[in-house]
């Protein structure tokens, strides 16, 4: 009975590797590369103990914690450094990745009506969904163990065996717990979609549930899974507690995805799909009243998550804007009011930091909008759109005008929900100017990653998924540029990359017309593509 | 309003590639205000994609389309606001219902929700508070099919609309179809289940490999094609054998079974009168026959048998 759920689960297994292979390549590489690569750098990075000392001075303070996590006690070498820097931004990739890959292969491919063929052969009822964990758990060991060895190779000064293996198989561990995560919610709902929404849902409550016991008390931090990674205290005391924690709960949640999924009919989840209006609501009548309609979810979410998230990075902003903690020294040399400017200083130091941020999160809905035109051809939706008088003038600039005004909606709530999170703890007003002056610097980049969308759609639109990366990549740069002691140039890869840091510098109105003058351009040129292009058909 | 003599739907060898293949080659053919037009042709032959370019989805190579005069791709706008268009995969917004998605549909034609779509609701029983996820491909039809029959269109183009429907909701189509072509309309009529097409259609365009081979109403098809006769005659009728324009002879004892080349029916009937029948049965070649002649013919070479 056991064996006769689980047939042909290795040989489901080995084809979802076949098919999945250039996906699966492409984020091993990636992910590797990056892991590896900083590895590789960071003898020549932090070699000396001048430089150790410096950069732990920073990752101390409360705004560093509040996104790398907690530091053990020191003494430090360059391998702490390493670790506290890349354990946390790895495991939200690995969150991400594992996500993708569950979702798409279990939920998606119910949906796309491929598992109703594959059920229908002598292929046990739990078959797919094991094959999709084996498949993401072989993914999550080779990509640790890479990892491992890499940090071998890499031979940071102060690292050990054990503390090598223990960091890249406990990021294995991490993304596979999320995957496990990701396949019971896969059973809850009915879509892939949703099912998307609810599992970085949950991730997000506990990203913003370490953060907030990070820079309180740390011990709590135990208390949520994503936190665990923090615990390994790697290169100290190499704790493999966290690792048989993550190991534990991704048994438990396997079991359950499997309980839910042997309770339930093919194709529906345990969230039923209500029944809906049987009209048209006088709002639904074109291009952008039906984008909104179909995404205002999605955009909701995204809205108010980010807005969350503001708050709670602004709810920080007291341990971090006191220069006191970090060095009480201070009292002796400047009086109140010296000291408030350091403090405010320090906060917009921290906020020119969050922007980025808010800034790329904020672009992930836009970005997802306009893509829409393109998988949204190739899957047959818009087919009878296009046979209607609406013409593609219409649906480009409509599908545009949502995206644009959803990234800008969604950056504003970030920055919004940072002000209000701020005010909220601070005892020393923060002027809203502060925050709008973030919201102008980085309006212009933002539109011209938009317009590097629009300009795919009009004339690559098999590869509008690539804008995805170069945000990511720009993220990365931006993000660990000084921390990396990336060279100067490689930040003028990206648009954000000729922002001076607002809101600690001013708004420079001649970067922002330029940014602007491109992103009409990279429109515009996108609309005669599209305008005059076949359009994709299945 | 719309004059009878000039072609509604006017396509002169259209081409269409995508890279090095040739996805139509030669695509020629006129569609007239009331004519209901059948177009028919195996998996891949073209049908669609033909379909797609008359739209303005997708771009002719070489050639040219007009509808209502107006070109396909360039004026797409313009043409859109007179037709209606079912396509052969309904894909529809799982989280919408089917009543919202014909509503759109509808405001997006620039016609109403009217009498007419709630008549069209009820006959072909859809439940339009569903929510698109839940419906099986013959009800995600019936979704297009009745945006498309409650639009005030010129011409109405299907793309093997009936393909999910069951008999009952396919006869419902077959009606409203009539009453369109009724009432002066054109209608495009892609399909695979021929007994339809020899039902609903004037005029018949069969596509190959890309290209329309045949073209015509199906009485003048036939005229190209062979009538299968049975014949039971007293006295033998070994001639048969050696007649022009006489094949596939199956001399039997009691009963003889034969083809004939419809240009040499004449000739054949006054012999086999002279052998004194005693029961005949001619069967006039059905579509199937035409459709297989064309393409059961592994050489592509479907003239050299004529």
């Amino acid at each position: 009975m056991k064996s006769e759920r689980f047939q042909k689960t290795f040989f489901l297994t080995r084809f979802s590797f076949k098919r999945d292979w250039l996906r699966l390549s492409v984020w091993t590489v990636v992910l590797i590369g990056l892991f590896v690569g900083v590895a590789a750098k960071f003898n020549g990075l932090y070699g000396s103990k001048n430089a150790i000392e410096q950069i732990i001075k920073t990752l101390k303070t409360p705004a560093m914690v509040s996104l790398f996590g907690k530091m053990p006690s020191g003494p430090y070498t360059t391998a702490d450094v390493f670790a506290s820097e890349m354990t946390v931004f790895m495991a939200i990739i690995a969150a991400i990745m594992n996500f993708y890959f569950i979702i798409h292969n279990t939920r998606g491919e119910e949906e796309d009506g491929i598992l109703e063929m594959i059920q229908a052969h002598s292929v046990g009822r739990l078959s797919n969904l094991s094959a999709a964990l084996l498949e993401v758990f072989i993914l999550n060991l080779v990509i640790g163990l890479i990892y491992s060895l890499g940090l071998q190779f890499a031979n940071l000064a102060g690292t050990d065996t054990n503390g090598n293996f223990l960091l890249g198989l406990g990021l294995g561990a991490v993304g596979f717990m999320f995957a496990s995560i990701a396949a019971v919610i896969a059973q809850l709902t009915d879509n892939s979609r949703t099912a998307s929404i609810l599992s970085y849902l949950v991730f997000g409550i506990m990203y913003i549930a370490r953060m907030i016991t990070d820079v309180s008390h740390s011990k709590y931090t135990w208390l949520v899974p994503m936190g665990w990674v923090e615990k390994f205290s790697t290169y100290k005391d190499n704790n493999w507690l966290p690792v048989l924690l993550m190991l534990i709960l991704s048994i438990i949640m396997t079991l359950l995805a499997f309980y839910l999924n042997s309770h339930r009919d093919v194709g529906s989840g345990l969230i039923a799909t209500r029944a809906g209006k049987s009209h048209a609501s006088i709002f639904l009548r074109g291009p952008i009243s039906l984008s909104w309609r179909l995404n205002r979810v999605s955009i909701l979410v995204w809205f108010f998550g980010i807005m969350i998230l503001g708050a709670t990075y602004g709810s920080v902003f007291n341990t971090i804007g006191d220069i006191l903690k970090t060095n009480p020294m201070m009292k002796q040399l400047l009086d109140t009011k010296a000291i408030n400017a350091a403090n405010i200083l320090i906060i917009k130091e921290f906020i020119a930091l969050l922007v980025i941020v808010f800034a790329v999160l904020a672009l992930v809905p836009g970005i997802s909008l306009i893509n829409y035109l393109k998988t949204g051809e190739s899957k047959g939706y818009l087919e009878i759109i296009h046979a209607t008088p609406t013409s593609r003038t219409r649906l480009y600039f409509s599908t545009l005008f949502l995206a644009t005004l959803t990234s800008i909606a969604v950056f504003f709530g970030g920055l919004y929900g940072l002000y209000i999170g701020g005010n909220a703890v601070m005892s020393h007003y923060l002027d809203f100017s502060i925050f709008l002056r973030s919201f102008y610097g980085y309006l212009s980049p933002l539109l011209v990653l938009i317009g590097i969308s629009a300009f795919l759609i009009g004339w690559l639109p098999k590869l509008v998924a690539i804008n995805y990366g170069y945000l990511i990549l720009a993220f990365f740069i931006q993000y660990f540029g000084k921390l990396l002691k990336l060279p100067d140039w490689s930040a003028k890869i990206s648009p954000f990359g000729f922002i001076d840091k607002v809101p600690v510098k001013n708004f420079d109105i001649a970067t922002f017309w330029w940014q602007i003058g491109i992103a009409v351009i990279l429109i515009g040129i996108g609309y005669i593509g599209y305008r005059r292009r076949d359009l994709i058909i299945n | 309003m719309l004059n009878q003599n000039v072609p509604i739907l006017h396509i002169d060898h259209l081409q269409k590639n995508f890279g090095k293949f040739h996805a139509l080659k030669n695509i020629t053919f006129d569609i007239y205000p009331g004519e209901v037009f059948g177009f028919i042709g195996p998996n891949g032959a073209g049908k669609s994609t033909t379909i797609r370019t008359i739209l303005g989805i997708l771009r002719a190579s070489g050639g040219r389309a007009t509808i209502f005069g107006k070109d396909v791709f360039k004026d797409a706008v313009e043409i859109h606001k007179r037709i209606a268009y079912v396509p052969g995969d309904v894909y529809l917004w799982p989280n919408l219902t089917g009543g919202e998605i014909i509503d759109l549909f509808l405001k997006l034609g620039h016609s109403r929700h009217t009498l007419k779509t709630d008549e069209l609701i009820k006959k072909f029983q859809l439940d339009p508070t569903k929510k698109a996820r839940t419906y099986s491909k013959g009800n995600r039809q019936k979704v297009a099919l009745i945006a498309a029959f409650s639009t005030k269109a010129d011409l109405y183009i299907f793309d093997e609309p009936t393909s999910g429907l069951d008999p009952l909701n396919e006869e419902i189509f077959q009606k409203e179809v009539f009453n369109l072509k009724k009432n002066g309309k054109a209608v495009l009529l892609s399909s695979h289940i021929l007994s339809e097409v020899e039902k609903m259609c004037d005029n018949i365009g069969i596509i190959r490999n890309g290209e329309i081979v045949e073209t015509g109403s199906l009485a003048q098809m036939r005229h190209l094609t062979r009538t299968t006769i049975k014949v039971q005659t007293q006295i033998q009728t070994p001639e048969l054998l050696s007649m022009s324009g006489v094949h596939n002879v199956e001399l039997g004892n009691n009963q003889t079974v034969l083809s004939v080349d419809s240009d040499y029916l004449e000739s054949v009937m006054a012999y086999l009168s002279q052998k004194q029948i005693v029961s005949i049965q001619a069967t006039p070649p059905t579509l199937e026959d035409l459709f297989l002649r064309y393409y059961d013919s592994n050489n592509g070479g479907s003239n050299n048998e004529k």
